[in-house]
Order: C-alpha cells, then structure tokens, then sequence
C-alpha cells in the first residue's frame, strides 16, 4: 500500500473512532485514544491559524511564496519542509531579536507556535474536526489600498537571465503629472513577487537617474545609487517593499511631495529562477489634498569608511554614534548591510543614562532585509545617543560570502563591496522659542558629525557646506566649501556652492573663480550660470552679466528669474528694446513675476521718455 | 523528514494493534489500519519503473548505459533553480549520459509536466512516479536530488547536486563541491563515486 493510503486510512479511523466515543462513552479511553484525544494537535483547530496568519498573505497565487498554503492539502504537501524551516526561523522572514521597542506587523513565531506544527507533522498531520477551521483570509486582489489615482510603470521590462548571481535593477517610473501633487500612500508592485527579494524606492527630483541609463528607458544595474537630494526638503519616507509588505496610507499630515518632472526609482534586488523572466514594476499612487504638515527625516547613521574588512576575519566590528541635538521621534529604522553582515545592533541611550535597544538582528540576512516600524512612536529626547554596532564574517564559514576564499572586502556600492548604513525616520519637534524648521538644525549637526567622522571625504563636507550656507553662515560655509574643492578641485556641484557662498559675502573676485572652474568643467550647468551672471554684474560687468543670464535661459527656458535678469543686464547696456522682450518672455512663463513686472513698468516709463 | 515519517508508521502499528483488541466497534477502523501496516513491509518490485507522460509504464534504466535520475517537483523553487545547472552539464555529457527528469507528486499531472519542461526549456525524457518505486530505488528524500546509476544498473551515488545550498535560503554565490560531476565521471570511468551527502530543497516524504 502506498503512503498516500496509509493517510487516508488515519482520518478514517479518527471519523469512525469519534462516533464511537461519542456514542458510547463507555467503550472506554483506548478505543477514543488514537484519534480523538484532545491533546493531539490538529489542522482545523491548531494549524490553520497559525498558517493563515503567518503564511498566507505570501502563500497563495500571484505572491512571493513558490507554493500556496491555503488548505489542509496544501499544507501537509509540506509538512515537513515546513517543520524545517520553522524550526530553523528561516520561515516566516523575521530578522529582528524581540526587544525594548515593539515593531509593528511582527511576523515572528512562537517557540510554543514552532513546537505545535512539529507535533502536527510528527503525529502524522490529523485535518481534526470540520467545525474547528477557522474561515480562510480574504485577500483583496490587485491593489490592496483600493484603485490608486495614478498608476505608473517602469518604461521597459528587464529580463532577468535563468541563471547566474543575484541582480540588482533600478527602474525608472516617470511621474506624470503637471504641479505639485501630496501623496499619502505609494503601493509598490514590484513584477513578478516569486523573483524580487525586495524593492527600495527612491524619489529623484533631479533626473539624477536619468543620467545613468546607457539606453533611454532601459533602466540601469547597480545595488547602490546616489541621487541627488534637496538639502531643505530632505528625503523623508521609507518607501520599501518586501515580500508581506502591508502598503498603508501615511499618519495624517506625513504626506510626501511630489513635483512635475519627478522620476521615481525602483531599486529592486532580483534572484534568477532558473528560466529567463520578464520584470515591469509599477507603483500606485494615492494623492491627497492636503500638503504635509509633519516633516520626517531620514537620518543616517553609517561606518563604510572603517570597513576593511580582512580575508578570513569572522568578527569585524565597527561602530557610529550620533548625539540627538533636539527631540525627535523614531518612526522607524531600516539597517542595511551587504553579504558579510552577520550582526546588526542598534541601541539609544537615553539622557537618563538608560539603554534601549532600537533593532538587533543576530542573523543578518541580505536576502530579508527590510524597513521596520515601530507600533507607537519612539520618543528620543535631545542629548539621546544613538548607536549602531555591527559585525562581518568575512570567513568560509558565511555561506553568503561572494568570495570564494575569502578576499579582503572593502565598503562600496557594488553587492560585493560591504555596507554599515543604519536608516532612522525621525520626526524632529520644533524646541519651545527657537524659530525656524528643526530639520534644519538636525541636518547641521548630522553634517558637522559626518565631517568629523570623516574629514577629508567630500559628501561630509559639502553636505556641511550646504547648511550653513541655509541659515547664511556663509563664512563658515565657505570653510567647508574650500575643504570639498580641495578633495575634488574640478566638481563643477561643489565649485559652484563655493562660489556661490563667496558672492553672498561679498567676494565678488573669489565668486567668479570658482564658478568659472565649475562652468569649465560642466558648461551646461544652469546654476554655475545664473550665479557667474549675478558676480558679473556685482563687478558692473553687464556684457559679462547678460552672456550668462541668456545662456541659464537657453538652459532651462521655464526659469522666470533668469529671463527676468537677462532684462535688467540689458537695459544697463542700453539695449531696452530686447530688454523689454525679455520681460515679456519672464512675465508669460509666470505672470505673478514682481521683478518682471516692476521692472517692464518701469522700462515702458523710460522708453516713452527717451522718444519724447 | 525520513526519520519523521517512520516515526508515523511505527505509531500506526501499535495502534493497530490496540483497535484489534478493541472489539467490535473499532474492528473497521483497526481492520484499516492495520492494511495501512503493510506498506511497511516493502514489497520489492521486480524493476522499479515510472509513468511516462502519456502513462505508460516506463523503466528509464531499460537502455542501459549511465543514467541519472533527478527528482524534482514544478513548484520547488530550488530543483527550479537548478535548471540551467541540469541542462549545460547534459550537453556537457551530451551521447554518453541520460538524464531523466522523475516527478516524485502524484498531483502533477502530465500536463502540469509538459509546461513545466517547456518553461524551463529542459529537453529531458521526464517521467511521473506517483507510486514512488523509482524514488525507493535510488534512495532519494529532496528535490533535488539526483540518482547515478551505472551501466549495470548499480546505484552508485545518491544525494545533492553540489553544495550550492547550505540550508533553505543559504545559497552560496556559486557551489564549491560538485558531486554530481564527480559521481558521473565515475561512472563513466569505473572509479569510486563520492559519498551520498543530503540535498537542500522539498522534502518527498511530504508527498503521500
């Protein structure tokens, strides 16, 4: 007889048995005995539960789990697979240690939850009473938070090769939209859930992407990208998908900015399946009338620079700390390491000398990396330190190490580089009397902590640099500026903020330096234009002032002020008839442009003079 | 796995046993079980054989020379991910080695099979064994796992393909060991084969 009898068999004899005992009760324990004592574990009354509530939402069709687990049948098709991986905390996905802070959506089972599915396999998997089965889940299909106002799409599919390493996929989803539109909740699709391990989306208000792609729309490879981000409107939402991601809508007042000519990134880590598959992410969006109130920051802390991490070396440690300089919020944190990750702890020690800890993952795993959120706020009170610890195996003992043997890893952007990067949205509270947007003044002491970590590296000090120079400390800003244009004499991004800042103190000489290097070495470069324009006039150079203004208007065509500015340099050089279209021209890009405006009044004032 | 499921029999045993003695309320219930207990008693097969596609009874060893046998299952993501592996080393030893695919779960059915092949673009004979005989023959407990039999129908290695996986999502950037590789030069070469090591992946105890 086969062992699929032999199943079939049990559950008879338990239907059967059960009659009995409950007919005639005095037939004794032994005839109840094998299948009806209520100690042994059941599908209906112990196991669906806790597959419903773990497994499911990932186990069922069009989901990242490669087989459903919706019914008894689908579920003692792997028994004993699922004893394993529960066993071995592989399944479900949880990375973190339960701690000080409850993360929400935990997905974490029990020690007494992984006993009761190995005592369900090891007596032989009953399906138990009918009545004990709870109702399946319902799952709404599609689009969980319901139609989405905008759906967009990666241009082109990526075709993921059958075999090979894993890969790494940025996608490029143009925004269209024509002004400033609120986004309360981003649901990302990733493509196909069984070949994307996780998804990291990333909102680029410059085209920064763009940039990279070889072939317009293609999309382009790479783990790691920079894109450029506004120093005063930082970046502020974890936008994340893994695989039982639960999309939400945003806390009221958290939402997130979106602008005409906004691209958003899809950075997705992709595993081949063993045939080639087609991937074209999309993401639905759901706007909002009302403009953010509440302004979250992703703060950073990260130790790449101290990764060096020898070949062989099991237990490379390495640490960054950062004294909180207002009160802030914790929202949630997302830890980030490459391959050798082996443990990641972050902690916060609190002003009452208390520790708390943040996150621990004791097992890293690249594979089930993910954003985690806090169930209620984290309140961290200024003068908080918060800390990371983490440590790299390096040795052959790290199944995942990419080298084989070991080599010596370095920190970088590409998978087989290491990371230390610990991501915190916080939401800075404005200090009681002190004016201004905190983000601000948490910015400036991140930056002057990663100068000090750091400094010779260029990113510290330009970022440094750049908030000063918001709050116009510009001597202090020059300071950091000159430090970048030494690390890099010719970038054309850090030339220009050091002309920038030298012109706002009045070193007009000095400003057309620097904007000049940084024209020489990116002659398209709209600001460098704008900015050598407004010295050339400083210095009475007007000839000099209207080449530039008409080459920043050539550059961006939409941009009132350069137009605007263009009119003014040439009405000093007398040329009013040109400069009167150049006015215009301001005026119909944005008709509110007082400068335009006044100064167009002004020249219609004096051209009539002049023809008198 | 393996040893969990003898664990299941040994019990349906003594509860056979128990429901004999029970008298005559439980003689169907124990009259069944106890039928259940002849499995356990294997019954050896003249030649294990599978199911081709169109279900016909089928003996892959019939043809004789090398053969290898790799069990798999259509919604086993890690046999799925071997699938390039499977299909270079079969031209590698393209005319002096068969390769046979063998489907260890009666629930996939011929045409679930004939997808299977063709999205994985496998050019293999592929054979269902809902009775399991061939999965008995050559040992085997995961998919994948692979069976070499030589030319004198000798098992002479069972178990994993390589080290590729280390545990279930424990992949290594590539293998490190190839016993599969190893196992066919052996037969092809009349050497010592390497030892039979467990394979990563779905467990074919499940499939009842």
């Amino acid at each position: 007889m086969t062992p699929g009898n032999r199943t079939r068999d049990w559950k008879f004899l338990a239907r059967v048995l059960l009659g009995a005992a409950m007919l005639l009760p005095a037939q004794g324990a032994w005839c109840a005995e094998p299948g009806t004592s209520t100690d042994k574990v059941t599908y209906n009354r112990d196991i669906a539960p806790i597959v419903f509530h773990y497994c499911a939402s990932c186990h069922r069709p069009g989901e990242a789990g490669p087989f459903p687990l919706l019914s008894y049948q689908d579920v003692k098709k792997h028994g004993h697979q699922i004893v394993a991986v529960t066993q071995s905390r592989y399944m479900p996905p949880w990375l973190p240690e339960r701690g000080d802070v409850k993360i929400a959506d935990e997905r974490r089972l029990s020690g007494e939850q992984i006993a009761t599915v190995r005592r369900w396999v090891d007596q032989g998997m009953l399906q138990g009473k009918a009545g004990d089965l709870p109702a399946t889940p319902k799952f709404v299909e599609g689009w969980q938070l319901g139609q989405p106002d905008l759906i967009v799409k990666a241009e082109n599919p990526y075709t993921l090769a059958a075999s090979g390493r894993d890969q790494y996929w940025n996608f490029i989803l143009p925004v269209p939209i024509t002004g400033t539109r609120w986004v309360r909740a981003v649901e990302i699709h990733p493509g196909d859930k069984r070949l994307v391990h996780h998804a990291n989306v990333l909102v680029d208000r410059y085209g920064t992407a763009r940039r990279m792609e070889k072939e317009k729309g293609a999309g382009f490879g790479g783990m790691e990208i920079r894109i450029d981000s506004e120093a005063f409107d930082p970046d502020s939402h974890f936008l994340f998908w893994k695989p039982g991601t639960v999309a939400s809508f945003e806390p009221d007042g958290m939402a997130l900015r979106l602008d005409k000519g906004t691209d958003l990134i899809l950075n997705a880590h992709l595993q081949p399946s063993g045939k080639p598959e087609p991937i074209q992410p999309t993401i639905g969006l759901y706007f909002t009338d009302k403009p953010a109130t509440i302004h979250p920051m992703l703060l950073q802390l990260q130790s790449d620079a101290a990764l060096d991490i020898p070949a062989g070396e099991a237990n490379f440690v390495v640490t960054d700390e950062f004294k909180l300089p207002l009160d802030v919020e914790l929202l949630g944190v997302y830890p980030h390491a490459h391959y050798l990750g082996k443990d990641l702890l972050a902690t916060a020690v609190l002003p009452d000398g208390t520790t708390r800890t943040l996150i621990h993952i004791k097992h890293w795993d690249v594979n089930w990396q993910g954003v985690y959120r806090y169930e209620e706020p984290v309140l961290l009170p200024r003068n908080t330190v918060v800390k990371m610890r983490y440590v790299y195996d390096n040795s052959e003992d790290n199944t995942a190490n990419p080298n084989h043997p070991p080599a010596r890893v370095q920190g970088g952007n590409l998978s087989t580089d290491e990371m230390a990067h610990l991501w915190l949205q916080v939401v800075p509270k404005q200090e009681p009397g002190v004016p201004g947007d905190p983000r601000m003044a948490l910015q400036e002491a991140w930056a002057r902590h990663e100068v000090e970590k750091a400094p010779g590296n260029f990113e510290s000090r330009y970022n440094l640099g750049q908030m000063l120079q918001a709050r116009q400390a510009s001597d202090e800003a020059v300071e950091q500026f000159e430090a970048a244009v030494l690390i890099r004499p010719q970038d054309a991004v850090a030339n220009n903020a050091l002309g920038g800042a030298l012109l706002a103190k009045g070193d007009v000489d000095g400003a057309v330096k620097y904007l000049s290097v940084a024209l020489a070495s990116q002659p398209d470069y709209f600001d460098a234009h704008y900015n050598l324009a407004n010295a050339y006039a400083a210095q009475g150079n007007f000839g000099g002032a209207a080449d530039q203004f008409g080459e920043a208007a050539k550059l961006n065509p939409n941009d009132a002020m350069a137009e605007a500015n263009l009119g003014t340099a040439l009405v000093q050089l007398g040329r009013l008839q040109e400069a009167r279209s150049h006015y215009e021209a301001a005026l119909r890009i944005d008709s509110s442009n007082q400068l335009a405006r006044e100064n167009l009044q002004q020249l219609e004032q004096l051209i009539k003079e002049s023809q008198r | 796995m393996f040893s969990g499921d003898v664990t299941v029999l040994s019990r349906m045993l003594g509860l056979a046993a128990g429901a004999l003695t029970a008298g005559i309320f439980c003689a169907t219930a124990g009259g069944q079980a106890q039928s259940g207990s002849h499995a356990v008693v294997n019954q050896p097969a003249s030649v294990a054989q599978g199911l081709s596609l169109s279900g016909a009874r089928a003996d892959p060893l019939g043809k004789g020379g090398t053969v290898i046998l790799i069990f798999v299952r259509t919604d086993c993501p890690v046999s799925n991910r071997y699938a390039p592996t499977l299909k270079a080393m079969s031209q590698e030893y393209a005319g002096k080695v068969q390769f046979v695919l063998v489907y260890p779960d009666r629930d996939e059915t011929s045409a679930t099979i004939e997808k299977h092949l063709q999205e994985y673009g496998y050019h293999f004979t592929a054979l269902r064994d809902p009775q399991h005989e061939l999965v008995n023959e050559s040992k085997v407990q995961i998919t994948p796992e692979v069976a070499v039999f030589n030319g004198k129908r000798e098992l002479i290695y069972h178990g994993r393909i390589d080290n590729w996986y280390e545990a279930f999502g424990r992949a290594r950037s590539q293998p490190t060991t190839h016993e599969l590789d190893e196992a066919i030069r052996a037969a092809l070469n009349g050497t010592t084969a390497p030892a039979s090591v467990s394979g990563v992946g779905c467990y074919i105890s499940d499939l009842q």
